[in-house]
């Protein structure tokens, strides 16, 4: 469904990406795991073309999508969940979600799918007038994901949705995260937290700064050296 | 040619150019000293705008306000016509212009005093009124009657001039020095207070005020929490900066002879905007060259091209361009400059780069290389002796908060909330997102004022304490989403965080008597020592958003501990790090507790840090504590399961922590 291949993206004169090819297959979560700085958040801004890769290509569905507009990617199908939740502070929480959907032209559609997200996260409901600039901060991943599935997205990329987030909150999210593919949207899942991504993943990629370094089904990392040595923090 | 050379080539060759262009003008008839001697007037004004919107970053739309202020100072006072009681005895050019610097900078303290509240928009708009109210005042006081009642105390007082202005005002006196009928002694005259200026204003920009100002206009809430007092620190950026235009604006009324009210409309505080935006705010450089090509393209490039484009036209017999006035569309052509300026140069002709430069490979090499751990040997030597417990410090508990309540409208934030920090011990708050954590955080460093409830550090009250009297008093802060000044170095950032330890006093900056140069070399020196025990040791001149997250996080700690804190709040201080960084900043807390006694309250999401490193642990819920213990006993609580620990990561951080 989505292809990397062979993506190199600088920002000035710096290499972040210095040759990532990975894939997503229909109906998957693959995480993309990998310290600070490794890449993890230029891999999906080159995905939705926030920034352009010098070299290599994007395709999703089969389609070259590294030339297109972000604005047009999202209308194919790609939504994101962006690290640090970047939620429309002084609008409410009904505001924020309705503009996921700005792209969609179906009403009866979005009103479905405004229900799917409140049963989702029951919070969101009881807060829909509220200002999203005071929810707390797992309120606001919640928006933040929320928002992401209003474009009724075929893939979803969640960058960092456990950041800052209680054990409890991190755990309800996982199982969001899970019931959401259940329902049908592929998510490409960048982590921190590689124990939680790993347990909810099918497949993973580890990031070391901006190769893939690892690849393989999400159990058998779990159980890699480098892995639990670095990601783990297992001695 | 070493770089030294150079650079004492390049200043002689500027010196030597000044010296000697007003007679190479006068050998070639150019005739250009006047317009040029105005220029520099201009150069003069933007600088002294550059201190308030280059330095402190305060946006001011109304700074020909304070250069009327200066103009009508020296005119009032310095003018034989007018009809006041003041008047008839002029005083001495060398006497006013030092007087009207004065009521410049008081001036600047009396507007300056009601914005300091607001900050961006808000402010500019209040500039912008009161650069509108100055040139109307000026205007209605040329006739000034007061009537109480039938008793008349002053009648048709002429203050001002009016709409007419004041003319003449006197000229300066020396000696044999034709000021009357040559534009060359007035040229080594604004030569002289301009490049006085510009050593001062450099020298400024290297202080501790200056680092003052510029962390306010990075962030101001850091700046504050980081022990500047935005207050004064803004005041004086004010006043500082009104008091250059005072300079300016007598020099310009003596130079003139004349000024009327028209001179400081609207128009030249976008004029002087634009000169400091054109050139590239912050940077004298830049703020020089950007006043300068500015006020020689209105007063020689427009008008000679007209001429020129008048000739032509008259001789190929086009009448349009014959008639053409290009000093009409000087505004057209600043506009268009600024336009392009913004497209092309955002920070300006000579402003500093932003976008990082670093090498193609070099992040591959650093980035790997793991930090290395925190060592007892790099625990900087002075930090050791400013926190070594004094005869002071007998009490037990360091900090002691009881009943603590906070409402905001109708959301109890926090709700009698009791909390005790043993001296030298580590304390963890922890609990759901929304439970009231960073809002404890922030009444504690007095962002945000209890409603009741008590609150001592050492035994003296802090509620009504603003953030950097706290700071002063010992206690430092980092922040959930890092706050750091990123356009300013990491060496910069730390040395803010020495700020309120310093003494340096604007004089003591420009003058920098063997005092202050001694404070300054070893702010420096402790500064570098922090680095380096945290680990940045060779990124002292990287701006600091150019650093890699993990060096953010560590490069806060570093500025927390510069304020030479006793007691040290960190908020999620492992917030996106991987393990291995997680297990460096754990080791460095356990460190500065064991060997300096501080103390720290530790907000933590990642139950292996907590959980590992906490001597005690409250737990919060919905504003109110819901437990307090051991870290055991806390990991059995039940209420503290329900609605923070979850199932799961009970077994989760065994495993972590369980020896393998």
């Amino acid at each position: 469904m989505l292809q990397l291949a062979d993506v190199h993206t600088y920002y000035g004169n710096i290499r972040a990406l210095r040759g990532v090819s990975l894939s997503v297959e229909r109906g998957e979560i693959v995480t993309l795991i990998g310290a600070t700085g490794a890449g993890k958040t230029t891999t999906l801004k080159t995905i939705l073309g926030t920034v352009r890769p010098r070299r290599g290509t994007v395709t999703f569905d089969g389609r070259r999508v590294d030339t297109l507009g972000t604005d047009r990617i999202v209308r194919l199908g790609i939504a994101q969940s962006p690290e640090g939740r970047r939620i429309f502070p002084r609008m409410s929480v009904l505001e924020n979600l309705e503009l996921g959907a700005f792209a969609r032209p179906d009403r009866d559609g979005i009103t479905a799918d405004l229900e799917r997200v409140f049963t989702l996260f029951p919070r969101l409901r009881e807060r829909v007038t509220q200002k999203g600039g005071t929810l707390s901060g797992g309120e606001q991943q919640m928006l933040a994901i929320g928002r992401a599935l209003m474009a009724r997205p075929a893939l979803l990329l969640l960058d960092e949705p456990s950041m800052g987030l209680s054990p409890i909150l991190v755990e309800t999210i996982f199982r969001i995260v899970q019931d959401i593919n259940r329902q049908g949207t592929t998510i490409l899942l960048v982590e921190q937290n590689a124990r939680m991504a790993l347990r909810v993943a099918h497949r993973g990629y580890v990031i070391q700064t901006g190769r893939i370094v690892l690849h393989d089904a999400a159990g058998e990392l779990l159980r890699s050296d480098l892995v639990r040595k670095t990601y783990l923090g297992e001695k | 040619m070493s770089a030294t050379a150079r650079r004492a080539i390049g200043w002689t060759a500027l010196v030597a150019g000044l010296l000697l262009y007003p007679f190479l003008d006068r050998a070639l008839g150019l005739q250009t000293v006047h317009a040029v001697s105005d220029g520099m007037i201009y150069v003069l004004l933007a600088l002294g705008l550059n201190i308030v919107v280059g330095y402190a970053g305060l946006l001011d739309l109304g700074y020909a306000a304070f250069f009327a202020i200066g103009a009508y100072a020296m005119g009032l006072l310095n003018s034989p016509v007018l009809g006041s009681p003041l008047y008839g005895h002029p005083w001495s050019f060398w006497l006013c212009i030092w007087l009207a610097a004065a009521m410049s900078a008081l001036l600047g303290l009396v507007i300056g005093a009601p914005t300091l509240r607001v900050r961006g928009d808000y402010l500019a708009i209040i500039t912008l009124g009161f650069g509108e109210i100055i040139p109307v005042a000026i205007r209605n006081l040329g006739d000034v009657t007061i009537e109480i009642g039938g008793w008349r105390p002053v009648e048709r007082l002429n203050l001002t001039g009016g709409e007419n202005g004041v003319n003449p005002v006197g000229r300066p006196y020396l000696p044999g020095v034709p000021f009357e009928t040559d534009p060359v002694p007035w040229y080594f005259l604004i030569l002289v207070i301009g490049a006085a200026s510009v050593w001062a204003m450099s020298r400024l920009h290297d202080s501790r005020l200056g680092r003052a100002w510029m962390a306010i206009r990075e962030d101001e809430t850091a700046a504050d929490c980081t022990g500047v007092n935005p207050v004064s620190t803004k005041l004086l950026a004010f006043a500082l900066g009104a008091s250059f235009s005072g300079f300016a604006g007598s020099i310009y009324a003596a130079k003139l002879q004349a000024i009327t009210p028209g001179a400081f409309e609207f128009q030249v505080s976008i004029m002087l905007l634009c000169m400091v935006v054109l050139g590239g705010a912050g940077s004298l450089r830049g703020v020089v060259l950007g006043a300068m090509l500015i006020t020689v393209f209105d007063r020689v490039v427009l008008s000679q091209t007209t001429f020129l484009v008048r000739g032509i036209g008259r001789t190929l017999g086009v009448p349009a361009l014959a008639a053409l006035d290009l000093t009409l569309w000087r505004w057209f052509f600043f506009g268009l400059g600024l336009v392009l300026v913004m497209l092309l140069r955002p920070q300006g002709l000579a402003g500093r780069r932003t976008s990082p430069i670093a090498p193609d490979d070099a992040d591959e090499v650093t980035a790997m290389e793991p930090s290395p751990p925190p060592r007892v040997e790099s625990i900087p030597g002075w930090l050791r002796e400013q926190l070594a417990p004094g005869p002071a410090t007998r009490e037990a508990a360091i900090l002691q908060v009881q009943g603590l309540t906070k409402r905001f409208g109708g959301v109890v934030a926090l709700h009698e909330v009791d909390l005790v920090v043993p001296r030298g011990s580590i304390i963890g708050l922890i609990g759901p997102n929304g439970a009231g954590k960073t809002t404890f955080f922030n009444v504690v460093t007095g962002l945000v004022r209890p409603d009741s409830g008590r609150l001592t550090f050492e035994g003296a009250s802090l509620v009504g304490l603003r953030p950097n009297a706290i700071v002063a008093r010992g206690i430092a802060r980092t922040f959930q989403s890092i706050r750091l000044f990123p356009h300013m170095t990491v060496l910069e950032n730390v040395l803010v965080g020495e700020h309120c330890r310093l003494a340096a006093t604007v004089a003591g900056a420009v003058l920098r008597p063997p005092s202050v140069t001694a404070e300054e070399r070893r702010a420096r020196e402790r500064a570098r020592a922090l680095l380096a025990f945290v680990g940045l040791a060779g990124k002292a001149d990287d701006l600091a958003r150019n650093l890699p997250y993990g060096d953010q996080r560590r490069l806060e700690i570093a500025r927390a501990l510069a304020t030479e804190p006793r007691l040290l709040l960190l908020d999620e201080p492992t917030a996106g790090m991987n393990p291995r960084e997680t297990e460096t900043l754990t080791n460095l807390i356990g460190l500065l507790r064991r060997e300096l006694a501080l103390s720290v309250l530790l907000i933590e999401h990642d139950m292996a840090v907590v959980m590992g490193i906490s001597d005690r642990i409250t737990v919060l819920d919905y504003g109110t504590r819901i437990a307090e213990g051991t870290p055991a006993e806390i990991q059995r609580h039940p209420r503290v399961i329900e609605a923070y620990l979850g199932t799961g990561s009970e077994q989760e951080s065994a495993a972590r922590t369980a020896p393998r």
